[in-house]
């Protein structure tokens, strides 16, 4: 296992940039998502992590070692890095079980301890029974765990993982999901995960990074993202809820700040003393009848346990969780609390432009 | 924690020397032509024009030119018609046994010239032996009416029938099927929506396609000297054939203008299919799909009958003819029970050193040039779909041209080229060697397109994956493109071979007693009054490239689309 370090990386492709100026240090052993819309330069990271592409600027360390940057370029084939590919790029003229010794055959592991490793691998994975079949006789999550399997057969330094889930249905998606942790607990690899899907990322991950647009906007735990996110952006993306816009009244209560947030004074935590926006979550939301902002139901939904309800207030869009089905059109009142603000003046327009490319 | 081991420098030595195969691959395939450019400015005597001018005034370049524009331009409108009819009640309509058609159509194009030319005169004129079984034959001394521009245009049309006939259907199947749906919902029927959408919409294929059939006929050398020489009419392939052969080396800068000539009218004929393609579709948006699935009703099976009859008029009788010819025991003796006898074919396939040589030749030449194009080409593709440079992208714009261009300017440009090898005294002129030079040069595209195909069809995350699991450039390449590739590249090696075997236009020009080609020996044989030998021959060649074709219809489901040409 090696730590991965990303120092003022850059990419262009002929001229656009791709990637502005990544700095990250992922420690080894760590499970790390990249999270973003389409576009946002994740699989770019992931390619230049692998070796598929040569960074325009800055560099790549890998255990330590420059791989790319500052004059030195390390092929894909001696990185040792492992990567599951989002069409699981099996070889379609070789067998599972062919698929899976490969990368040991290229390493000229003898063959005794090849098989035993092969046979590990893939009971690990359990296709100890499909070692024969070819790739086309496979369903779509056996092959998603054939190209795992090939994966950590040879004991990669780190593992890249570009939307491995993306192909699959629903159901397999969660299970898949299982396998992934159970995967990163046994081996202690270090992973690298890239998705579009915030739910996998917040579930697999024990860092996110969020990126958009290029950039890496916040690199976090996931409770940390939902809680306290740095800017429009990550708080729009990640997790349910509505961002809308505050205003200062200087005033202050022990550590938190006295805002002023659709016409009433609320409690916020923040990191800065003049934060310009609050992330309202469906939790910070209580409804309550003598409350004093009123609110417009439009849409009510069922989770299963509780009912999910946008509200209309003011022209903003809220979203609240209720024990009770709530009328469409009929008028509540909620009440704010425990509300988190950060400063991003703009932010929600560049919000929206990066959602829109998503 | 393993001690990282870095590679550095060393072994990354593959990546840097693959793309020094673009050179000899360069010179091979576009030194020749470039050549020829030159000497038709003079190259040796300093820069002039007076070649230009002596040949291009000359009465008889005026005519052959004028011979080959009509000759090519008739055949085009007959493969047009026959093309175009075949191809839109293919594509359009609910006739049976479309896959068993559509093979049959194509075998004319895979069957060299000199063999369709030969095969035909054997079914027409006072010496047919097919009439003379059916009591049709002419009075003796009657002329062979194929030996006429007519007779060329007829073979030349039929002959390369298929290309416009590949090209309108691969046309058809990109109209959308909801264009066609929509004309009808606006109430047009059948007839109608052919007139008014689905002609319209085809047009670009359908010029593409006879620009494409007209610089075929244009090159086309075997059907023009059988028929043509006969008969006196000169063409300017059978115009530079003739001299070149007549008067030695010596007419080099003579000829050389004239294939300039040619070689110019043909690529004005690509130019413009290129151009027609390019704007090709109206831009045709939504899904394609079978445009039309007109049902015939009871019509069908007038209309299959109708086809199949004309594919057994234009395949079928010839073949026979050749057939029956090959089995007399000389020309002229009817064909009864008793007088049928394999002695012809025993003759060419077993006694004749000649034939049996031409045999060894091509076999040779052919096995040569598919085996070599193969192990360069598939690099090359390679390196042209993952590693594509600016000289790259210049070599797969022009690589066509060899293959394009007709086979006589090929020819007059290898001489050039190869009559003196730079800094030595040697010649390759009267070898073999510049036979397969040539070959190498002419068929370049036949195997590359098919492995640059299947290359690109491949996703490059295979590649890799193999990489990030630590295989090098040239394990990668064995052990994951080669494979992969592996079917697509057969079928171009067959191809190759199919097409090299058989070839007479180039080898017309570079053979020289020893070096003597399958072609070549069909054309001698047949100029000599040895009818029934180089019938005998030339049926062994249909039946073994019948048998090939077949070798690589039944793999068909293992290759990618468009390597086949005569699937699509």
């Amino acid at each position: 296992m090696a730590e991965l370090s990303f120092s003022n990386l850059s990419k262009q492709f002929d001229g656009v940039a791709a990637l502005d100026s990544i700095n990250a240090q992922i420690t080894s052993g760590e499970f790390v998502a990249l999270l973003g819309p389409s576009g946002c330069g994740k699989t770019t990271l992931l390619r230049l992590t692998a070796g598929f592409e040569h960074p325009s600027a800055g560099e790549i360390q890998i255990g330590g070692h420059t791989v790319a940057g500052a004059g030195q370029f390390v092929p894909p084939e001696d990185r040792g890095v492992g990567i599951v590919f989002q069409s699981y790029a099996l070889w379609p003229h070789k067998s599972v079980y062919a698929n899976v010794a490969y990368p040991l055959e290229v390493r000229r592991v003898p063959r005794a301890e090849r098989q035993a490793r092969v046979a590990e691998a893939l009971s690990l994975t359990g296709l100890s029974d499909l070692a024969q079949r070819m790739p086309s006789q496979l369903s779509g999550g056996q092959r998603q765990r054939v190209a795992l399997a090939r994966c950590l057969v040879f004991d990669p330094r780190a593992v890249l993982l570009d939307e491995p889930l993306a192909n699959l249905d629903l159901a397999l998606r969660a299970s898949m999901q299982e396998v992934f942790s159970m995967f990163h607990r046994r081996t202690g690899a270090t992973m690298l995960y890239v998705t579009h899907d915030q739910g996998e990322a917040l579930a697999l991950a024990d860092r996110v990074a969020v990126m958009a647009a290029g950039r890496i906007r916040q690199f976090a735990a996931p409770e940390v993202l939902y809680r306290e996110p740095v800017d429009c952006f990550v708080a729009g993306f990640v997790g349910d809820g509505a961002v809308v816009s505050a205003r200062c009244t200087g005033q202050t209560d022990g550590a938190r700040l006295v805002l002023n947030v659709l016409g009433q004074e609320v409690l916020s935590r923040s990191a800065t003393p003049e934060p310009s926006h609050v992330s309202i979550r469906p939790e910070s939301i209580a409804i309550s009848e003598d409350a004093p902002l009123r609110a417009r139901v439009t849409g009510c939904t069922y989770l299963g346990g509780q009912f999910r309800l946008t509200l209309d207030t003011a022209g903003e869009t809220l979203v609240a969780f209720a024990r009770q089905r709530a009328r469409i059109g009929e008028t509540v009142g909620i009440r704010l609390q425990d509300l988190w603000a950060f400063r991003d003046p703009g932010g929600v327009i560049t919000m929206q432009r990066a959602l829109a490319h998503a | 924690m393993k001690t990282p081991a870095f590679a550095k420098g060393g072994s990354r030595s593959l990546d840097r020397l693959l793309p020094l195969i673009l050179l000899p691959v360069a010179l091979i395939a576009l030194g020749p032509v470039v050549r020829l450019l030159l000497e038709g400015i003079g190259f040796g005597d300093g820069l002039t024009s007076a070649h230009l001018a002596t040949v291009l005034s000359r009465p008889s370049t005026g005519t052959a030119l004028l011979h080959s524009l009509i000759t090519a331009g008739g055949g085009t409108v007959l493969s047009v018609l026959i093309g175009a009819s075949f191809a839109f009640l293919v594509a359009l309509t609910d006739i049976r046994g479309k896959g068993a058609l559509v093979f049959c159509l194509m075998v004319p194009m895979m069957i060299p010239p000199q063999i369709t030319a030969l095969a035909w005169m054997q079914m027409a004129g006072p010496s047919s032996t097919l009439l003379k079984v059916l009591g049709l034959a002419p009075p003796l001394g009657s002329p062979q009416p194929l030996h006429s521009p007519g007779g060329i245009i007829l073979l030349l049309g039929i002959q390369h029938a298929s290309l416009v006939f590949l090209t309108l259907r691969a046309g058809l199947r990109m109209i959308p099927a909801d264009l066609v749906e929509a004309a009808r919902m606006s109430g047009a029927g059948s007839l109608r929506v052919w007139a008014q959408t689905v002609l319209p919409l085809s047009m670009p294929s359908l010029i593409a396609g006879g620009a494409m059939a007209f610089v075929t006929a244009l090159g086309n050398f075997g059907i023009l000297a059988m028929l043509g020489i006969p008969a006196g009419y000169a063409t300017l392939p059978t115009l530079i054939y003739q001299r070149l052969v007549g008067m030695g080396p010596s007419v080099l800068p003579e000829v050389a203008v004239l294939s300039l000539l040619i070689g110019a009218v043909a690529i004005l004929g690509i130019l413009v299919s290129r151009y027609v393609l390019s704007r090709k579709g109206f831009g045709l948006v939504g899904l394609s799909g079978n445009p039309l699935a007109l049902s015939l009703g009871r019509g069908r099976g007038a209309v299959e009958i109708l086809l199949w009859g004309f594919i057994f008029v234009i395949l079928g009788l010839p073949l026979f003819a050749l057939l029956a010819t090959s089995l007399i025991p000389a020309y002229g003796v009817p064909l009864t029970f008793a007088s049928a006898t394999f002695d012809a074919w025993k003759e060419v396939l077993f006694i004749q050193p000649g034939t049996r040589r031409a045999y060894g030749n091509s076999l040779m030449l052919a096995t040569s040039a598919a085996a070599i194009l193969l192990v360069i080409s598939l690099p090359l593709a390679w390196l042209m779909e993952r590693r594509a440079n600016r000289l790259s992208r210049l070599l797969d714009a022009l690589i066509d041209l060899p293959y394009a261009l007709p086979g006589v300017v090929l020819s007059i440009a290898c001489i050039l080229t190869f009559l003196n090898l730079p800094f030595t005294d040697m010649t390759l002129y009267g070898t073999i060697w510049i036979i397969l030079l040539a070959y190498l040069a002419r068929f370049f595209v036949v195997m590359l397109r098919p492995i640059q195909a299947s290359i690109a069809q491949l996703d490059p995350a295979m590649e890799e994956a193999a990489a990030s699991v630590g295989a090098r450039l040239s394990r990668r390449l064995r052990d994951i493109v080669l494979p992969l590739a592996a079917p697509s590249a057969a079928a171009g090696a067959i191809l190759v071979f199919l097409t090299a075997v058989n070839e007479l236009t180039v080898s017309a020009l570079l053979w020289s007693s020893g070096t003597e080609t399958l072609g070549v020996v069909i054309y001698n044989l047949e100029d000599s009054g040895e009818t029934v030998m180089a019938s005998a021959l030339a049926m062994s060649i249909v039946l073994l490239i019948v048998m090939l074709m077949g070798l690589v219809q039944a793999g068909a489901k293992r290759f990618p689309k468009g390597v086949i040409p005569w699937q699509s």
